[in-house]
């Protein structure tokens, strides 16, 4: 007798009412049936005992007033046993979270859990329940492979709409790099597919054949029966670079890239019309691979996949674009290079490495923002999230401030990166103090300079703040010529610096 | 215009008028309509010359001559006129237009048109109201409808940046901004320029009276602006920094504009005590015997325009000076990113199937109303940014006429050229010039501005003019260039 019989208990009513020999032969009957309506596992559970819907409660900074937190907003999403008894979900699921419980396949009960890794640049996270034996029963869910572009698959999770979990089937419609929403600045390979995703599906796990092959996780504003899902490569990947007990992320070369298709540049640069190669078009400033590439190299080989002249490599059956190629290196690895330069061939090797200079301007996650403030004046760095709370760009009245702020955070580095700072800091506003309640300036303006000292990072505020001795504190904005100006009377600022912050129930002035 | 017929028109008009004044109501005689048939820029095909109609007001204020706003004019095909809301149309000419005061006037040939029609007084001293009659045709019918005073403010015009003194209405009305007359006990108070929402804004009379005195008499040299850039100084502990004990006054500058001889300049941390005589107060206004407390700003053509010296009284380094500053003609070449570009047709140059286009305001508004939302960011910094290596232009990479010559270029756009052929480019013909030599490889080399966008890309140097020849013919455009 088999497991699913006898965890319904219908086997025991079989033999009631047809003797054993009738209910073996009746049992013979649905099982030889049942395969071809119903998933029939004769030593797997179903796929769904693994799933788990994820409720958490989270709080995000207000970047602008960076001490406090916006209120608890609740939220749900879908996750998924692994090897190790651990969750896999996705890293928007539970970001910023304050609580996170877990709540098993027909289980009533709550169970409390962490997370342990979260990979936001590719929107993975490995939660832990607090008791992990809870998991003990469940199997954990195997991966698949990258599926097939008009394959079959099928979406299991907790989206809006109901409580039960939820199924939905699709076809894999295609299967390349996407702008992953979550950093905000970061694309890796994702598949496309006509399954419904929706809120709630989000960290659920996409199968085929009982395999995970995906992980859903977003949607594309204007597209219709279009949800993205993120393959196994990648998740691979997430879970390789966490088995060392840190997470890296992925790494990059520092390398721009164009297509090579045009018969006079191949020309120039030594190719006839034979498809190959992609060309170097710029290179990241002290990234790694400046150290061995020019400009106008011609890349016709990255670890192993040919680079075709549309910047793009044949990957298992689909054609991508050739950063993939890079992707699939771990922080700290080298990965080997062909290329052509000025017409011959050359093998280089570019270290991997994983770039954090670009950090503030994607978004941020689980790190509240830091901060400084010396009598009422908040200091904090310039981030993309800074700027999505205190406006969006287009608006008339705030367009030349914070056109200003996003050149800096976005374009100043790659344009002139002798002038970039580590991390712009900005007035991010003041809380109004007669010691303060002069000032012209009102926030949203980079830092350029206090009493003298170049504002490089948020340290840089709090030093040239103390080592000055003189009567004034005098504060340049907008740097990096003169910009607007403000003073601020020192021993003024150092005796009402206590009762602002009484005043605002600020506990501590600053997060460094 | 010909001596007899203006005889005739002015023979004709006083008759009509017996008085030069209009004294009371009687608007239909003296607002007249005007249809204006413009060009209208077409941001991607620059050689295209699509045109618009459209129909605003105008006011007869003299014997063959209407005062109306500039907006519109500037690229006019066909200028017609009509009285009394209704009738016959009669042929116009643009006499004088000028973008930065956003006036213009006009005239008709026809001595019909002038049957009648009397011209209207430019109030000589400001009103505040409450309330004022706008002034329209609407239907065909004289509408008479009470705004309300609102306050008189400094900023830009319409057209122009240079800053001047504008009235702004309260109304209920929608569709304003036409050149409605403001009026008030026979006079005309001023002309709308634009709305937004309940708001109207309006050119004051004064302001225009001053400008055509000036050029009726040929001293009207223009607009002028302070190009130097201020903050109120309204923090006492700057001023101290500065130098300068007691109360909070004056404006400090922040940025030296294109003068950089201190003698004839302000400069950065300079505090700016008076201009003109005027004192400037810790908001950077100063009290307008005519206007109230305006803006410093409109000091730069409230007795002056372009070209004249006004007195700056400073504090320098602790030490009070004054200097003589020169007030800058406002002109939109002056602009890296000029406003509008109202002296010759788009420019444009299309080498190989590549647009290349003055990088301009004109071309950035091309993506509709919420242009500052939706246009390339990188484009639109430029505005604000101070220029690369000292050039005053720049040169954008706007489209791709697709053409073998370019093929695996159709996606490379909206990107502003650094070099070409290894010269500098600034205008459409440094590039037509540099297009005269080839880089080796026999290719020109095209780059760009270093950022995250394209770099660079060749085209093969010895088919061009015949790859050129063919997109022309291939995409119906007039011609490869206008310079």
């Amino acid at each position: 007798m088999n497991q699913f019989f006898l965890r319904e208990g219908i086997a025991e009513r079989l033999v009631a009412s047809f003797g054993e020999r009738g209910a073996k032969w009746i049992g013979a009957l649905v099982l030889a049936w049942l395969p071809g309506c119903v998933p029939l596992r004769a030593e797997a559970p179903p796929p769904e005992r693994a799933v788990v819907q994820i409720l958490v409660s989270s709080q995000v900074p207000v970047y602008d007033a960076p001490w406090r937190f916006t209120p608890v907003r609740r939220s749900s999403g879908t996750g998924f046993v692994i090897e190790g008894g651990r969750i896999l979900t996705n890293a928007h699921v539970i970001a910023w979270a304050k609580q996170i419980l877990v709540r098993r396949y027909q289980d009533p009960r709550l169970l409390p859990a962490r997370v342990v890794y979260a990979g936001h640049d590719c929107d993975l996270a490995v939660l832990e329940l607090e008791d992990p034996r809870e998991l003990s029963d469940v199997k954990p869910l195997a991966f698949g492979d990258l599926p097939p572009v008009q394959s079959t698959v099928v979406t299991c999770g907790y989206p809006a709409g109901g409580d039960q979990m939820s199924f939905t089937r699709g076809v894999v419609s295609r299967i390349e790099v996407q702008p992953y929403a979550h950093p905000g600045n970061r694309a890796l390979l994702a598949v496309q597919t006509d399954a419904a995703i929706n809120p709630g599906n989000s960290g659920g796990p996409v199968l085929q054949d009982d395999k995970v092959v995906g992980v859903a996780f977003q949607g594309m504003p204007g597209l219709q029966n279009a949800g993205f899902f993120i393959p196994p490569e990648v998740v691979g990947h997430f879970l390789k670079d966490i088995a060392d007990g840190r997470y890296d992320g992925f790494p990059q070369a520092g390398i721009t890239f164009e297509p090579l298709q045009n018969p006079a540049y191949r020309r120039v640069l030594g190719l006839g019309d034979d498809g190959r190669g992609a060309r170097v078009d710029s290179l990241r400033a002290g990234g790694p691979a400046a150290e061995v590439l020019r400009p106008d190299d011609v890349l016709v080989q990255v670890g192993g996949f040919p680079v075709g002249s549309d910047g793009m490599i044949p990957y298992r059956g689909n054609r991508v674009a050739a950063g993939v190629a890079f992707q699939q290196a771990q922080a700290g690895e080298r990965l080997k290079l062909s290329l052509l330069r000025d017409g011959r061939p050359l093998e280089v090797e570019v270290r991997m490495e994983s770039y954090t200079g670009d950090r503030l301007a994607g978004r941020q996650y689980d790190e509240p923002p830091r901060y400084l403030i010396h009598a009422g004046l908040i200091f904090t760095p310039l981030s993309a999230n800074y700027l999505e709370t205190v406006g969006q760009l287009g608006r008339d009245y705030l367009w030349e401030g914070l056109a200003r702020l996003t050149y800096q955070l976005h374009h100043l580095e790659a344009e002139a990166p002798g002038s970039a700072r580590p991390e712009a800091v900005v007035l991010a506003g003041l809380l109004p103090h007669p010691v303060n309640a002069d000032f012209g300036v009102r926030g949203r303006l980079v830092v350029n300079r206090i009493n003298g000292v170049r504002i490089e990072r948020l340290e840089d505020v709090r030093r040239a703040l103390l080592e000055n001795q003189g009567a004034r504190h005098l504060i340049e904005f907008d740097g990096p010529e003169q910009g607007p100006l403000e003073a601020l009377d020192r021993a003024a600022a150092s005796a009402a610096h206590a009762d602002i912050l009484r005043t605002y129930g600020i506990v501590s002035d600053q997060r460094l | 215009m010909k001596p007899v017929r203006l005889l005739l028109r002015v023979v004709v008009f006083v008759l009509a008028s017996g008085t030069a004044l209009l004294a009371q109501a009687g608007w239909e005689n003296s607002v007249v309509t005007i249809e204006v048939t413009s060009k209208v820029y077409d941001a991607f095909q620059p050689w295209n010359d699509p045109t618009r109609a459209v129909r605003k007001h105008g006011l007869v204020i003299g014997p063959g001559e209407i005062l109306t706003t500039a907006q519109n004019l500037p690229t006019h095909t066909l200028v017609r006129v009509q009285k009394g809301g209704r009738g016959r149309w009669y042929d116009a000419r643009v006499t004088w237009w000028d973008a930065q005061t956003n006036l213009a006037l006009l005239t008709a040939e026809a001595p019909a048109f002038w049957a009648g029609l009397r011209p209207a007084a430019l109030a000589g001293t400001v009103a505040r109201g409450p309330e004022f009659e706008l002034i329209r045709w609407r239907d065909g019918n004289l509408e008479a409808r009470r705004v309300e005073f609102g306050r008189f403010t400094v900023g830009e015009g319409v057209l122009g940046f240079a800053p001047h003194v504008q009235l702004e209405v309260a109304t209920d009305l929608n569709g304003l901004g036409w050149c409605e007359p403001i009026v008030s006990e026979g006079r005309v108070l001023g002309l709308t320029t634009h709305s937004n929402g309940r708001v109207c804004g309006v050119l004051p009379a004064t302001f225009i009276a001053r400008v055509l005195a000036a050029q009726r008499a040929g001293g009207f040299t223009g607009l002028g602006y302070f190009d130097f850039t201020w903050q109120p100084g309204g923090n006492p502990e700057l001023l101290k920094e500065l130098g300068l004990d007691g109360p909070p006054r004056g404006a400090v500058v922040t940025q030296a504009g294109r003068e950089k001889d201190p003698g004839a300049a302000p400069q950065a941390r300079d505090l700016i005590l008076e201009v003109d005589g005027f004192a400037i107060d810790s908001d950077g206004d100063y009290l307008d015997p005519d206007f109230g407390h305006l803006m410093l700003e409109n000091l730069a053509n409230r007795a002056h325009f372009a070209g004249e010296r006004v007195k700056l009284k400073l504090r320098r380094d602790g030490v009070e000076r004054t200097i003589d500053y020169v007030v800058p003609a406002a002109r939109f070449a002056d602009e890296l990113v000029p406003r509008e570009n109202f002296d010759a047709p788009p420019r444009y140059l299309v080498a190989g199937g590549l647009v290349f286009q003055p990088l301009a305001q004109p071309f950035l508004r091309g993506w509709g109303d919420e242009w500052r939302k939706y246009a390339p960011f990188r484009l639109q910094y430029y505005q604000f940014a101070d220029a690369p290596d000292g050039r005053d232009s720049l040169v954008v990479l706007t489209g791709v006429l697709p053409d073998a010559i370019n093929l695996g270029y159709q996606d490379a756009a909206l990107t502003v050229l650094d070099r070409v052929n290894g010269r500098v480019i600034a205008t459409l013909s440094d590039l037509a010039e540099a297009l005269d030599n080839s880089s080796p490889g026999g290719v020109h080399r095209f780059e760009f501005m270093p950022g995250r966008d394209l770099q660079r890309l060749l085209l093969d140097a010895a088919t061009l003019d015949e790859a050129t020849r063919r997109v022309v013919e291939h995409y119906g455009l007039p011609a490869a260039s206008r310079l």
